[in-house]
């Protein structure tokens, strides 16, 4: 089975067309997704500018990452799984748009990115716990990792602009000139796609 | 308030982020959303705090002194880019009954946190010991955090507007 047909299964389970098929359901999958996603870049943010040595100075590294990590997890899962069921509705479509594409490998680059920093700086961590400037390595590693979340987010907000979904279809402008029937011609004002 | 929505549509800077629509619009809302990050999780860090779920090696003041000022400028940086969001199409969110419920609620969430932020100034040491022990102050917590995810929650239902039916301004006219 290659991966085309894979991917029409995938939409062709339950689960997908009862997604397409429901008003709220999409919606409701796009708004825990990024209700997620902000935890997950909120609380890693606050892991990277510790390492930046720009916040939370005051506290352990060790410490802090113990106590906010585990939320990053939680987030992170809710933010996957919302979007998983996302991606089932029109798998073909997404596997095939570049932004997706995009999208997916910068994700990749960033847990690269902080598997690197676990098994580098990470293990010399004892050295720096309580350093209020970490060394330039994790500062490297935080700032890396505030660029690629921050492009996962930009990522993440252009698919919704070039997916052809019916419902995207639904979140096109609403026109203008069949709300104000009467309303003058402006031939400044350009016409939205 | 259509009127309104209309006249903006055609302003100069409203029309400027229309013929850039392209890019102009999901740049706005992307930077829109990582503001929501940093909103909703300083939210969550304060409110896990007084449930003692997160935090717990701060006290409560340095877990506000932390996160309150990110609150705040964060808040303004939204305020900013919904502004542009609204100048570039007034309609469509100005004509959403999810804009205005929305709109009441990041009030309400900024009143309780404003109330919160000056309460906690007068009498710290008596919420340091009692007041995040009490179970009406951990409602709060919890009440506050569900506040700005259904503020969360509309934003993202401005653009499924049809969703409330004959309650959306937009079906009726």
């Amino acid at each position: 089975m290659d991966i085309s047909e894979v991917l029409k299964s995938i939409e062709n389970t339950d689960i997908a067309s009862s997604i397409r098929d429901s008003l709220f359901l999409f919606p409701m999958l796009e708004s825990i997704h990024v209700i997620g996603l902000a935890l997950v870049f909120g609380t890693i943010a606050i892991i990277d500018l510790r390492l930046l040595g720009l916040a939370s100075t005051h506290r352990p590294f060790q410490k802090m990452a113990s106590d906010i990590l585990k939320w990053t997890w939680i987030a992170f899962t809710i933010t996957f799984v919302t979007g998983a069921f996302m991606f089932t509705t029109n798998a073909t479509v997404y596997v095939h748009n570049p932004v997706f594409q995009a999208k997916m490998a910068v994700l990749l680059l960033a847990g690269i990115n902080m598997g690197i920093f676990e098994l580098t700086t990470g293990r010399s961590v004892r050295k720096w716990d309580t350093s209020k400037s970490p060394p330039v390595a994790a500062k490297t590693a935080a700032i890396i990792s505030l660029t690629l979340w921050i492009s996962v987010i930009f990522l993440g907000r252009w698919i919704g602009f070039t997916t052809t979904r019916t419902s995207i279809q639904n979140e096109a402008p609403l026109n203008l000139d069949d709300l104000f029937p009467g309303a003058p011609e402006d031939s400044t004002t350009p016409n939205k796609k | 308030m259509n009127e309104f929505a209309l006249w903006l549509s055609q302003t100069y800077p409203s029309v400027l982020i229309q013929t850039h629509n392209g890019w102009m619009i999901p740049t706005i809302q992307s930077i829109h959303i990582a503001g929501i990050g940093i909103v909703l999780t300083s939210v969550f860090m304060m409110d896990m705090r007084i449930l003692g779920l997160a935090g717990r090696d701060q006290t409560l003041r340095q877990t506000t002194n932390r996160f309150g000022p990110w609150l705040m400028w964060s808040l303004v940086a939204l305020l900013v880019t919904g502004i542009l969001m609204v100048i570039g199409e007034p309609v469509r969110e100005l004509v959403t009954v999810s804009f205005w419920l929305k709109m009441f609620l990041i009030v309400v969430g900024t009143i309780v946190a404003a109330i919160f932020m000056r309460t906690l100034r007068k009498n710290e040491q008596r919420w340091e010991d009692a007041m995040t022990k009490r179970l009406s102050i951990k409602l709060m917590a919890i009440f506050t955090f569900l506040v700005w995810l259904a503020v969360v929650v509309l934003g993202r239902l401005i653009a499924y507007d049809h969703i409330w039916g004959a309650w959306s301004p937009a079906q009726r006219l």
